[in-house]
């Protein structure tokens, strides 16, 4: 493979006949070297769907690549910006797969969540301390509650509890990762903020749970 | 039935909602001290996730330089996920 520049990988992708063909059968070697890598943490190549996922984003990454190729800025090596999308495509497709194999039906049926183990029925503290958090928690429960909006309070629970992807979680609050991201953002600003007037410190609330 | 169970049959019955779990509270107590006002969204960081990368697999310290993107990277797991997922890719495959 001829090492392109920055310049070279445009001009080429830019280009029409066998420089473009080219280019594109380079890029397509260069996403599905870096694939196994992004994907490690999760799956291994010698898993079934390895393959057909590795073709399916590959395939979807070129042609965002070829979509997104003016908004490239040249700030990173071009590959590197190439591979940035190949993760996220990757990422984005494992994420959906994986929820919606193991537990899309079990949050759509059961809304209740079971009582967390061992947060305030701590057999190993004493009575002091177990009415000393229960106190703290209910403080701290009554202050979110006034503080949030129902749609913060809501993702909070998707998030915290439910432990489900923030993709998911947008998807099932109809709307986006990033306006999901700024939805807490701007909850745990709001708190922080109230219980810093109420001189509350989070690390204090913690230690009373961390320690026994 | 305990006086919570009760407060919450009570709550229920007016059409409230049920109280925030325990874990919710916590767990949303544990990034707090994370938090600035200022702080970068998944956009954001995505659009600079490839520069952030390279300044790190190479001698720079990221952290340092953009500590804004760091401290996304710390309370956002998917942010974070993207970003080992590419520092992989780029210290593993491009070495080889």
């Amino acid at each position: 493979m001829p090492t392109r520049t920055n310049e070279n990988w445009l001009s080429d992708l830019r280009a029409t006949g066998a420089a473009r063909e080219s280019a594109l059968e380079d890029l397509r070697a260069v996403i599905q070297k870096g694939l196994p890598y992004a994907l490690s943490r999760w799956l291994s190549p010698d898993q079934p769907q390895f393959n057909s996922l590795v073709e399916e984003v590959t395939q979807e990454t070129l042609l965002r690549v070829l979509d997104q190729l003016d908004t490239f800025e040249g700030r990173s090596q071009f590959t590197t910006w190439v591979h940035k999308i190949a993760v996220r495509i990757a990422l984005t497709e494992l994420r959906r797969k994986r929820w919606r194999d193991s537990s899309l039906d079990e949050l759509t049926e059961n809304e209740d969540v079971p009582p967390p183990p061992g947060l305030l029925a701590d057999s190993q503290a004493g009575p002091e301390t177990s009415a000393e958090r229960a106190d703290m928690l209910e403080r701290v429960r009554r202050i979110i509650e006034e503080e949030l909006t129902d749609r913060q309070r809501e993702a909070l629970i998707l998030l915290g509890v439910k432990d489900i992807p923030m993709e998911d979680a947008a998807h099932k609050l109809k709307t986006n990762r990033n306006a999901l991201y700024k939805l807490l953002h701007d909850a745990r600003v709001r708190l922080k903020s109230r219980l810093s007037m109420e001189d509350i410190a989070p690390h204090e609330v913690l230690s009373l749970f961390e320690t026994k | 039935m305990n006086i919570k169970e009760l407060i919450q049959k009570f709550r229920a019955s007016l059409g409230m909602q049920k109280e925030l779990p325990n874990e919710a509270v916590l767990g949303f107590l544990r990034v707090l001290e994370e938090v600035r006002a200022e702080e970068l969204d998944c956009d954001e960081i995505y659009a600079k996730l490839d520069e952030y990368v390279e300044c790190q697999a190479g001698t720079h310290d990221a952290a340092q330089l953009m500590p804004l993107i760091r401290e996304h990277l710390d309370l956002c797991p998917e942010c974070c996920e993207e970003y080992e997922a590419l520092l992989n890719v780029i210290e593993e495959a491009e070495e080889k």
